[in-house]
Parts: C-alpha cells; sequence; structure tokens
C-alpha cells in the first residue's frame, strides 16, 4: 500500500561513509556552536601544557577563532595525522583511557572542526614552524615562522554547513557562550595565563594565579565581586576525595541556577548527583525557588570516575556516587553551618552594594571611640564642610559624636569599665527596639538591623533540629497498615533497601510481587501521608543511592514548630533580652537565615550611612 | 408578606443551619441559607451540597415565600439584637428586610428556587432510635476519626447496623475505637454506611432530644435523619471501611485492671514530661505495679507507681499518651482492663466485662 511500492527502487547498498562525512556527523556532536571550538581547541592547548594561551576571537566565532599556546607543539610529520579522526596523542591502551588525566582524548575535536570549517595548524618545536591547512587532508606541511607552541586559526565556521549556519543565534549570544567557555577553563587552570580579545579589542588577561589571594582575585574577575565577597571558601578532604573552592552564602542565592561551577579533576561537568548533594546542603537556609552559587573543585583518583560518557564529556559516571554525593554534601552543610555573624572572613548580609567588605571581629580599643580616632569612626573628621540643603553639617557632629556614647554605655553595662581593650560582639550590642520588628544594634562597622523573629526562629529550630539528632528515632506502628503498589523496578530497590527504610522510621514488607505492605511509620509524621513519603524514598534511593527526605521532612515540621514558638512581631523586648538573642545569634549555626532562608540580619555601615547624608565626599 | 419571630426561638435553629455552611465559598448561593414560610412556619435550611440540615420555627402569619439571604451576616444580625427582641422579616423584591427595636437592615437574596436540594432516591430502610442512644454512639467513637487521611474513608465514621445491634467504629490507622448499642434493628441484614467527618458533628448536635426518638433512612448514598424539627440529609462516603472485627486483638496473654481516674491522672502528669511531638510514655507491667514514664530532648524525667491488678508476665511498652487519655476520657466506668500481647503488638482496652465500648491502641517502639 505504501508509496513506491510498484516501481521500488534498488534498496541502496550498504557503504563505508566516506571520512569527511563521517568527520561531519561526528562535528554535529562535537561542534555544536563556536563556543565548542574554543572549547575544544582551548583543552588540546592545555593539554599541550601550555602556560599561556591567547585566543582571538572575530565576529562571535563565525568570522574568526585564533588560539595561540606555548605548549609543547606538534613535530612535522605528526601535523597531518593530528587533522585525522581518530588521532590522538593522549591515550594508546584501553589502561590509559580508564585512567584519563587529560582534557581530551577522543581524537575527534580537530577533524571535526576541520570538516565545517577553514582550519590552519600552525606549530613549531625547536624553532621550526610548519603548518598545514584544512581541506587539502595529508598535505604536506609548509614551513611558516611561530614561536614555541601551536596555533589553530578556525576560519569562516560552518560554511559548508548552511543548516548549522542558520541556527547560530546573534553574534552577542555566541560572543556570550564563548565567554562562558573560557571562564570555565580560566577557572580550571589558575596555572596558566589566558588573554582574550574580541574583534580587536581587549576582553580578559588573567595572569597566571599561584596565590589565594591570585586565585580569588581571578574568579571575582570572571565571576564578579559580588561572588567573592558572598563566597565561603571551603576545603575538606575524606577517603581520597578532595574538594576546595567557594560556595556563595545564602544571601547571594539566585534567581537561576547559573553561577554553578563543579569541576572533576579540572574538567568542568554538570553532574546529578553532585548538584543534587551540593542543594542538599544548602537545606534549608535557601529561600524557595532560590538557586545557590558556587565554584567547586573536586578531585579523585581518575580510575573512580568515568569521563568517557558523553561526547562533550560535560557528563561523568562516578564508580560510587553515593560516597561521592555524602562527601560533598557533608562539607557543604559543615561550611554553611557557620554561616553567622563573626565566622568566617565575609560578611554574609551587608547591606550595601558590596563596596565594603566584612567586619571581622577584632578586638579594638574602646577608648579610642569617642575620639573618632580610630576603627569604623576614622570617617568622622569634624571640621569638614559641606554644604547639605538648608544647613551646614558643622552643626550635626556634635551630635554624632555623643551617638558614639550609647556604645561605650552598653558596654559598660555588661564589662569592667576599666579594660582597655574590649570585643565587640559580630552583631554589636542592641539600641532599640524598631516598631516591636527589628533590633537596632551597634558594632563596630555600624549598625546592624536584626529581624528578630527570623534570628529567634533559626534558634529554636537548630535546638530542636539537635534535639532530634540526639535522640532516637522512635517509630509508630500501624493498627491498619497501609498497602502500596509498586513498579518492578521499586520492588527491587525496596527489597535491596528495607533495612535502609526502615533507618528512616519506614517497615516496609512485600505484600505481593508487585506491593509492599507499610507497616510502621516514624512517629515524628505519624500524620503525614506515608505512602506518597515512602514513594518519595524510594525515588531517592533509586537516583542517588541514599536519602535523607525524612529528616528533610521531619526538619520541616520543626521548623514550624520553631516558627509557632519563636517571639512574634510587637513583642517589647528588653536590653538584656535583645543582647541575650543577639549573643545567641552568634552562636548558633547557620544563624544568618532563618528557616525560610530569609536573612536574619544586615549590617549597615558607617560609610554606607554616610552617603545617605552625602558626608565625605 | 410580613411575619415576626422572637430572637431566642430562631437563634439556636439559625445557627444549626449557619454551621454547616462553609464561609468560603465559589458558588455564591451555597453562601445563603433558604428560608420559606408557609402556615405558620418558617423552615430554615442551609447546605455545602454534601450535608444539609433543614430546621423549622414557628411564626405569627400564614403568609407564604421564599427566598435566600446571606447566612453569616443574617446569623450575625439575629444575634446582634436585644435578648428578647421580636424580629419583623420582610420581602421586598430583591431585598430582605430584618427589623427590630428601632434597627432596620436591608440584605440582599438570591432566588430560592436556585437554592441547591439534596437529592435522595432509591429505597430506603427506616428506622428509629432514642436520640441519646445515637448520640452516645457517636461520643464514644468519633474522636479516633481521621483527619484529612489520603485513605478519605477514614475521615469519618462507620455505621453499622444489624438484627441485634447498632455499632460505630472509628480509626486513624493508629487506633481505633468501636461502640454498640445492643438495640438491634429488627428484621434487617447488616448494613453499614460510612458518615463524614463533618456529618458526624453535626448529627451528633441533632441528637440532643434524651429519650425521644429520632427516625432515621438510609439510601444507598445518603442518610437523612429527623429528630424533633430538624431534619438532616447527608452524602455517604463511597469507599470500604477496613475490616474492625480483624483489628481487634485476639491471643492476649496479659490481663491488667486499673482504675481509671488514677490512671489518667497519672498520665497526664507524666504526659507533662514527654517529648512534645512524640507524646510518648512508658508503661512497665510487673506484679502489682504499672509504673508510668516519661522522657523529653532536655532529658527531663517523670515517673509515677499505680497499684493494678496485673496477671501474666512483665512487660514494657510504649504509647502515645495522647492515645490513651483519648480512650480514658472516653470510658465512664470505675475501673478499665488492658489486654495485651507483646510491646510491639496492638492493645485493647475495654469495661471489664463488657463489650459495649472497645478500643484499639497500637504501641510506640521507643
Amino acid at each position: 500500500m505504501g508509496e513506491g511500492q510498484s516501481d521500488r527502487q534498488a534498496p541502496p547498498s550498504i557503504k563505508l561513509l566516506s571520512s569527511n562525512l563521517s568527520d561531519q556527523i561526528a562535528a554535529g556532536e562535537v561542534v555544536e556552536r563556536p563556543a565548542s571550538v574554543v572549547k575544544e581547541v582551548l583543552e588540546n592547548a592545555l593539554d599541550a601544557g601550555a602556560r599561556h594561551i591567547d585566543i582571538e576571537i572575530e565576529a562571535g566565532g563565525t568570522r574568526l577563532i585564533r588560539v595561540r599556546d606555548d605548549g609543547f607543539g606538534i613535530p612535522r610529520d605528526q601535523l597531518s595525522l593530528a587533522l585525522t579522526r581518530h588521532a590522538t596523542s593522549k591515550v594508546s591502551t584501553l589502561e590509559d583511557l580508564e585512567a584519563i588525566t587529560t582534557l581530551g582524548f577522543r581524537g575527534e575535536a580537530l577533524p571535526s572542526i576541520a570538516s565545517v570549517s577553514r582550519l590552519q595548524l600552525i606549530s613549531a618545536q625547536d624553532g621550526n614552524g610548519w603548518q598545514v591547512g584544512s581541506g587539502a587532508e595529508g598535505g604536506d606541511p609548509q614551513p611558516a615562522p611561530h614561536p614555541q607552541g601551536t596555533s589553530v586559526v578556525v576560519r569562516d565556521l560552518f560554511y559548508n554547513t548552511p543548516a548549522r549556519r542558520k541556527f547560530l543565534r546573534t553574534e552577542r549570544t555566541e560572543q556570550s557562550h564563548i565567554e562562558e567557555a573560557l571562564r570555565r577553563l580560566a577557572m580550571a587552570r589558575f596555572d596558566v595565563r589566558f588573554t582574550w580579545r574580541y574583534n580587536g579589542r581587549t576582553g580578559q588577561d588573567l595572569p597566571i594565579a599561584e596565590s589565594e589571594s591570585a586565585r580569588a582575585g581571578r574568579v571575582s574577575k570572571l565571576l564578579g565581586r559580588g561572588f567573592m565577597e558572598h563566597a565561603l571558601p571551603l576545603r575538606s578532604e575524606a577517603a581520597g576525595l578532595s574538594l576546595e573552592g567557594w560556595i556563595a552564602t545564602p544571601a547571594f542565592a539566585r534567581a537561576a541556577a547559573n553561577m554553578q561551577y563543579v569541576y572533576v579533576n579540572g574538567r568542568v561537568i554538570r553532574d546529578k548527583t553532585v548538584s543534587h548533594a551540593i542543594r542538599l546542603g544548602y537545606a534549608d537556609v535557601l529561600h524557595q525557588g532560590r538557586h545557590p552559587a558556587y565554584l567547586l573543585y573536586l578531585e579523585l583518583d581518575p580510575t573512580r570516575v568515568d569521563v568517557n560518557v558523553h561526547p562533550t564529556k560535560s557528563e561523568v559516571r562516578f564508580r560510587d556516587s553515593r560516597m561521592v554525593h555524602d562527601f560533598i554534601h557533608r562539607a557543604v552543610r559543615e561550611r554553611l553551618r557557620d554561616a553567622r555573624a563573626g565566622v568566617g572572613e565575609t560578611n554574609p548580609n551587608v547591606a550595601t552594594d558590596g563596596a565594603f567588605g566584612g567586619a571581622p571581629a577584632m578586638p579594638m580599643p574602646i577608648a579610642g571611640f569617642p575620639g573618632g580616632g580610630a576603627g569604623g569612626l576614622s570617617g568622622y573628621r569634624p571640621n569638614f564642610e559641606m554644604a547639605v540643603a538648608g544647613g551646614s553639617v558643622s552643626e550635626t557632629t556634635g551630635f554624632y559624636q555623643l551617638a558614639a556614647q550609647p556604645l561605650a554605655t552598653a558596654v559598660e553595662g555588661g564589662l569592667s569599665p576599666e579594660t582597655e581593650e574590649v570585643e565587640i560582639p559580630p552583631l554589636g550590642y542592641a539600641l532599640a527596639q524598631l516598631h516591636g520588628i527589628y533590633i537596632l544594634a551597634q558594632n563596630r562597622a555600624g549598625l546592624v538591623l536584626v529581624d528578630m523573629h527570623a534570628g529567634h526562629e533559626r534558634i529554636l529550630y537548630e535546638r530542636l533540629k539537635q534535639q532530634r539528632a540526639d535522640n532516637p528515632l522512635v517509630r509508630q506502628p500501624l493498627l491498619i497498615p497501609l498497602v502500596l503498589h509498586l513498579s518492578g523496578r521499586e520492588m527491587d530497590t525496596v527489597l535491596t533497601a528495607q533495612d535502609e527504610l526502615l533507618s528512616h522510621g519506614f517497615e516496609v514488607t512485600p505484600s505481593g510481587p508487585e506491593s509492599v505492605t507499610i507497616r510502621e511509620v516514624p512517629a515524628l509524621l505519624r500524620d503525614a501521608d506515608a505512602s506518597a513519603m515512602v514513594r518519595d524514598l524510594i525515588a531517592d534511593l533509586q537516583r542517588f543511592g541514599s536519602s535523607n527526605r525524612t529528616a528533610q521532612e521531619q526538619d520541616q515540621l520543626l521548623s514550624t514548630l520553631a516558627c509557632h514558638t519563636s517571639v512574634r512581631a510587637n513583642r517589647q523586648l528588653t536590653l538584656p533580652e535583645m543582647n541575650g538573642l543577639l549573643r545567641e545569634m552568634e552562636a548558633t549555626e547557620r544563624s544568618g537565615q532563618c528557616n525560610h532562608g530569609r536573612p536574619t540580619w544586615v549590617q549597615l555601615d558607617l560609610s554606607a550611612i554616610d552617603k545617605l547624608f552625602m558626608r565625605g565626599r | 408578606m410580613q411575619f415576626s419571630v422572637g430572637r431566642r426561638e430562631l437563634l439556636s435553629k439559625l445557627q444549626m443551619v449557619t454551621n454547616v455552611v462553609e464561609r468560603r465559598q465559589t458558588l455564591p448561593i451555597l453562601g445563603n441559607v433558604k428560608l420559606s414560610w408557609a402556615d405558620n412556619s418558617l423552615a430554615l435550611t442551609g447546605t455545602d451540597l454534601d450535608l444539609e440540615v433543614d430546621t423549622k420555627v414557628s411564626i405569627d402569619s400564614d403568609a407564604q415565600g421564599a427566598t435566600t439571604v446571606p447566612a453569616r451576616k443574617f446569623l450575625d444580625l439575629c444575634k446582634a439584637a436585644p435578648e428578647d427582641a421580636e424580629l419583623r422579616f420582610e420581602q421586598q423584591e430583591s431585598r430582605f428586610l430584618v427589623r427590630y427595636g428601632k434597627s432596620r437592615f436591608s440584605l440582599g437574596t438570591l432566588p430560592a428556587d436556585e437554592f441547591p436540594m439534596v437529592e435522595t432516591s432509591g429505597d430506603a430502610l427506616e428506622f428509629d432510635i432514642p436520640q441519646k442512644v445515637l448520640r452516645r454512639l457517636f461520643e464514644k467513637t468519633q474522636f479516633a476519626m481521621a483527619q484529612q487521611d489520603v485513605r478519605y474513608y477514614l475521615n469519618g465514621l462507620l455505621l453499622e447496623l444489624s438484627g441485634d445491634a447498632v455499632r460505630t467504629v472509628a480509626t486513624d490507622g493508629h487506633r481505633m475505637a468501636i461502640s454498640e448499642s445492643p438495640v438491634g434493628i429488627s428484621g434487617t441484614e447488616t448494613r453499614s454506611a460510612i458518615l463524614a467527618r463533618k456529618s458526624v458533628l453535626e448529627l451528633g448536635k441533632l441528637m440532643g432530644g434524651g429519650d425521644r426518638s429520632a427516625h432515621l433512612k438510609l439510601y444507598k448514598t445518603h442518610l437523612v435523619a429527623e429528630a424533633d424539627d430538624a431534619k438532616i440529609a447527608t452524602r455517604l462516603v463511597d469507599g470500604s471501611f477496613p475490616d474492625y472485627e480483624r483489628v481487634i486483638p485476639s491471643k492476649t496473654d496479659r490481663l491488667a485492671k486499673i482504675n481509671r481516674q488514677g490512671f489518667r491522672e497519672a498520665l497526664q502528669r507524666v504526659a507533662i514530661l514527654s517529648s512534645e511531638k512524640y507524646r510518648a510514655v512508658r508503661l512497665e507491667f510487673y506484679g502489682s505495679e504499672l509504673k508510668l514514664s516519661a522522657r523529653n530532648p532536655d532529658q527531663e524525667e517523670a515517673e509515677e507507681l499505680l497499684e493494678i491488678e496485673y496477671q501474666g508476665e512483665p512487660l514494657e511498652i510504649g504509647f502515645n499518651v495522647n492515645y490513651l487519655l483519648d480512650v480514658l476520657s472516653a470510658v465512664e466506668a470505675d475501673t478499665v482492663e488492658m489486654q495485651l500481647a507483646d510491646s510491639s503488638s496492638s492493645c485493647l482496652i475495654a469495661q471489664p466485662g463488657e463489650t459495649s465500648e472497645r478500643y484499639v491502641v497500637m504501641p510506640l517502639r521507643l
């Protein structure tokens, strides 16, 4: 009935694809857009041991991508081979493939790129430069002057694949994709200098960054200063795994899930296991629908991770994903636990645009305070002049000196006035309550505003969680057991994970080929929908090998309890009560955020307040 | 088209009708009560589509008419009237006037013929039962109903009618309450119905007439109950209730007889220091003593000893104290009997030698 049945054509015969055609097919996977070319060529340069890589981009990479490195170079006799498919210097045996330490290894990039562009490869070893051009596969190398290293010049990308060309976005979009590719590689290799130019104008010049501060400087150039100002440095090591990098405080959480970078052995990846682990680490400090920002480097034995999963190598497979998951989760969680006032180098809740860094708690001479000579008050010069509408500032300076007094008196209240050097707590001393909602406190840097309900809520919540963790799980057996129907795959999970489920408080026994009976539930969750929870638990166990869903659900209940039992707005507090709350907040983990991820306090620096009054300009 | 009625006579009837009207409505007429008057009588009707309550009150005029008015506002106006006020009503086109003393109010109306009425169909099993019997059956069991369980049929009460008994059963999956009255419905085979939570509470209020009888009609999908001059019609919950007979523990080899009031008070004291969330208490039975203890996350502890009659091996068992207290409040006898098997099996609580009220409680695994 189908078409062509009457005059059937001769069946097409099976033949080997021409190498050019198969290269173009491979290019479809590897060279998706100009940014992929940049990535592939740059990875080659890094694998060649380059110390300086210079990149030039024109017209969003469609006209020109030139990458010059100072690496090993390619000998003259291998130049042509480099453009041949499945030719690589990076792996030669199966054993190599199981322990890959280079970025590339498939031997696909250059021939793929060459098949969809005009590619020129120039390389010099020992001062003799040679070049091969694209198209003429196997053509003899021509002499060309070039310093030590290799240049890859890609012109007119996709000139011969109009379909692909049509799908390119605007120059601007393609350029931002290239920028992202460059950013990812530049953050992977601090030991290499990167310079790049767009249409002849300098984009970035990133010198080699060996020291900790230089690295932070490079990240701040690439991800913006905001990230670095909110970043908590993280370093953790266990069981042959090492995690380093920066995680941003919850205050820097973003509406979109960008600014999430994870490197596994120097290779940037996107992995469900890893991102889930990090997300869990941020549990209950993140506002709903917000995404954390982080830059993390995971190092592990190359034999424990398989990078040969996807042509662009953006996915990996861990041999023991559960261990990796738990390790990362714990590391992030523990780092965030310290997200409270006075801990860590950075202040999580700076209310200004970030021009003022952290407010480290350090001892400072109180005696110097009223004089306005030292520390945070140094900005006040009683004798500067400035016309403010209607009056001169000199009138008010006297008031400022007065304003410095309450601090001294507040300190005297709790501490011996004779003490020459007094440490001011990070959240300072309470001055007053604002509309029964906020506590105003004065610390070294200036004014601290504390949402008293949010702060108290977190204190109670952490206490309840601690109690839950310290006490054994109580289970409530069911008088009327619940029957749950499962798929075959879910059944397999239940059969292997009965103990795991029991440790979550659910006793689940198989009652048929595709059904189980829930006989016991955690007493704390006795009113929750047990069948939905068991289903979710099973799904977690399948995906991540572990779950802390029940702990989360229980925390959810405790969070509500904490919310209901904490002080509410319009409760009048005395100064000692307020100071007590501030001290408890300083001692409580994660007290920078309330249970719902809202900030609990903000710092208003004196200099920021000065700005409001146009002082000191 | 005027009529009047005393505030006192009207208010309790109106309250009952207004109770079923949900506060938030998507369909405006469901927020109204229906008023229809004829032959010296005013009928009030409120509904939430599943549950309809009708009451009657006598009025001083034989005028005829019907309308619907916003339930809450109408109730609040009547409530706010002076205690002995005579409320005068008048319908004027699309308005309904309420007057008392020197006050005058004009309420918006919706047409009475648009008011949805619960419709019953098919044959019904009709029977009479003393109001206080039905009320007691509800009171002894309704506390064990589930609240917002996904197994919707647990969010209600099982009413079972047979030749030798009328029975009510409620369970939330953790504990169960069974109550029965020995007066059966003669000449019927066993029939059962699940009443929704809200219907149970309203029916209970309707059965305030002591020894007087209520007339019940059980349809396939509805139950209609008439008592005195009020009527409730409710849709039944569709579903099958768990087999309660199977839940009652039979192999119990431990038996404790405990003074109910003493037990209850001891539990209340010990519960003060039990965990706010788990509400766990530990019971230790040995010899002729029962030791009650509790401990909270702050490591504070409570302990109390009770003299009891006990037969069987010593046993240590944990319970949610609220479940025990609910039972001890529902039981009226001086002594209760606990029948126990082991620390992980359910326990049966009843009055010694009686089966009219039985309670099954699942222990906690501490």
